[in-house]
């Protein structure tokens, strides 16, 4: 069986599995990015109220494989609570959870080291705050965040593989039940290494075009 | 009596226990280049940035065309001099995403008549180079852009920092001639510069300041014949290095 018959044979199963992939990337996304850059805003405007605490959890969070924080939510923190949560959510809020903070820490890390003499100059040539914001600090700061948002965001599609591990029909276990039945892992798991390709590879070279085409506009020097 | 002046009055400014500006004062008249020069860390670019309201002062008071300003809090909202007072800084902040005719255009509202900007980029000799973005361009182009950013605002106290650290000679020559100008059509200009053979040839009056202080004050005798010893020593270290 090739791998054309593979995905011919299983198509029905593959595009579920790629379906409850998408959908809790779409979450972790959506969650990560809103959430993140708000927290990530808040963080840099209000250092000690807001951007001490997410450091502190941030770091924390850092140190815990994103393994044992998914199977914490999954066993433990079910078990103490005495309820039972669909794994796909349990999936999405754990990697939520550390896209939010990666996000966070990337936007609060851009927004205190933008340089405030941008702003000056532009005060002290007549510019208005909100057009100084809008034109000068809003376009830095997104060509200087964009590509690793991109980065990050990659890495997460990436940690979803994990949510197999707890049972979530995503399309890594999907491709682990279709090679249990058939024997073929050359096959199957080349499928997928291409999947992820076909969706990873383009967003890393978007965010690798990003990164040269904006660092070289943004370094004045 | 003060009606077209940029007064600094007293001037105190201190970063913890180090006093960077001692009761300074100075006088920028319209009409009149006036020239601040003196060794590194003397307090120049400091002085330069109390006196643009861009820095607060521990005391002391500016006044411009007679009315009182004050550095505004952090957000406070407070009616500032700018662009009536610009400023172009020796680290030249330009917008890097921008190209450097978008640096000069920016600060411009829609209807700004562009004709004095063209007139600008054909005196500094920037056509060839206007559509590069900053990175691109070397040092001396940059402070040719960022200086006719402020120009084409038409200020009427313009404070320039170095402005003409990259520049060559005939560059120097051309921004000494428009600042003549610029003097001429009633704009007060303060320059901060080292180069003492720009700052007689430019100056109506020079200001010496060492570690915070004003040492001298006056025409081109400060630099011609100094009074002061430190001023002297300064002037043949000078002498003696070039």
């Amino acid at each position: 069986m090739s791998i054309i018959d593979i995905i011919v044979a299983y198509k029905e199963g593959l595009l579920s599995g790629l379906l409850v992939t998408l959908k809790l990337c779409l979450i972790i996304w959506t969650l990560g990015i809103t959430i993140g850059t708000l927290l990530g805003y808040l963080g840099s405007r209000y250092k000690v109220e807001v951007g001490v605490p997410t450091k502190i959890l941030s770091f924390v969070l850092s140190g815990i494989p994103a393994l044992i924080l998914l199977f914490w939510l999954h066993y433990p923190l079910q078990s103490m609570l005495g309820i039972v949560v669909d794994p796909f959510w349990t999936a999405a809020l754990a990697i939520s959870i550390i896209n939010i903070f990666s996000v966070a820490d990337l936007i609060r890390s851009h927004l205190e080291n933008f340089p405030a003499e941008y702003v000056t100059a532009a005060q002290v040539c007549g510019i208005s705050k909100k057009d100084a914001f809008l034109k000068i600090e809003l376009p830095i700061i997104l060509r200087q965040t964009i590509p690793s948002l991109l980065n990050t965001q990659v890495n997460m599609l990436q940690i979803t593989l994990f949510a197999s591990l707890i049972s979530v029909e995503e399309i890594f276990r999907v491709a682990q039940r279709i090679n249990a039945t058939i024997y073929k892992p050359i096959e199957v798991y080349t499928a997928l290494a291409v999947f992820f390709l076909l969706i990873c590879l383009p967003l890393n070279g978007l965010a690798l075009w990003l990164k040269h085409k904006y660092t070289r506009n943004t370094s004045e020097h | 009596m003060n009606k077209n002046m940029l007064i600094g009055k007293n001037i105190t400014k201190k970063y913890g226990d180090n006093i960077v500006l001692e009761d300074v004062d100075v006088v920028i008249e319209r009409g009149k280049i006036t020239t601040l020069i003196g060794p590194s860390g003397s307090g120049k670019t400091t002085l330069l940035r109390v006196m643009s309201l861009l820095d607060h002062s521990d005391s002391g008071t500016i006044s411009i065309d007679g009315s009182d300003y004050q550095h505004p809090a952090e957000g406070e909202d407070a009616i500032l001099p700018w662009p009536k007072i610009s400023v172009v800084f020796q680290q030249l902040f330009l917008w890097p995403h921008l190209t450097l005719r978008q640096n000069i255009l920016l600060p411009l509202s829609g209807d700004k008549d562009l004709s004095h900007m063209e007139e600008l980029l054909t005196m500094f000799d920037m056509n060839e180079f206007i559509d590069r973005y900053p990175n691109q361009a070397s040092l001396g182009q940059r402070q040719r852009t960022a200086l006719v950013r402020a120009l084409v605002l038409e200020p009427e106290y313009l404070l320039l920092d170095e402005i003409t650290s990259a520049l060559d000679i005939e560059q120097v020559a051309v921004v000494l001639k428009h600042l003549q100008m610029l003097r001429d059509k009633g704009v007060g200009i303060l320059i901060v510069t080292h180069l003492l053979n720009f700052a007689q040839r430019a100056s109506d009056q020079i200001v010496f300041l060492d570690h915070g202080r004003v040492l001298e004050a006056g025409g081109k005798e400060v630099l011609t014949k100094p009074k002061h010893e430190r001023i002297k020593k300064f002037l043949s270290i000078i002498e003696s290095a070039s």
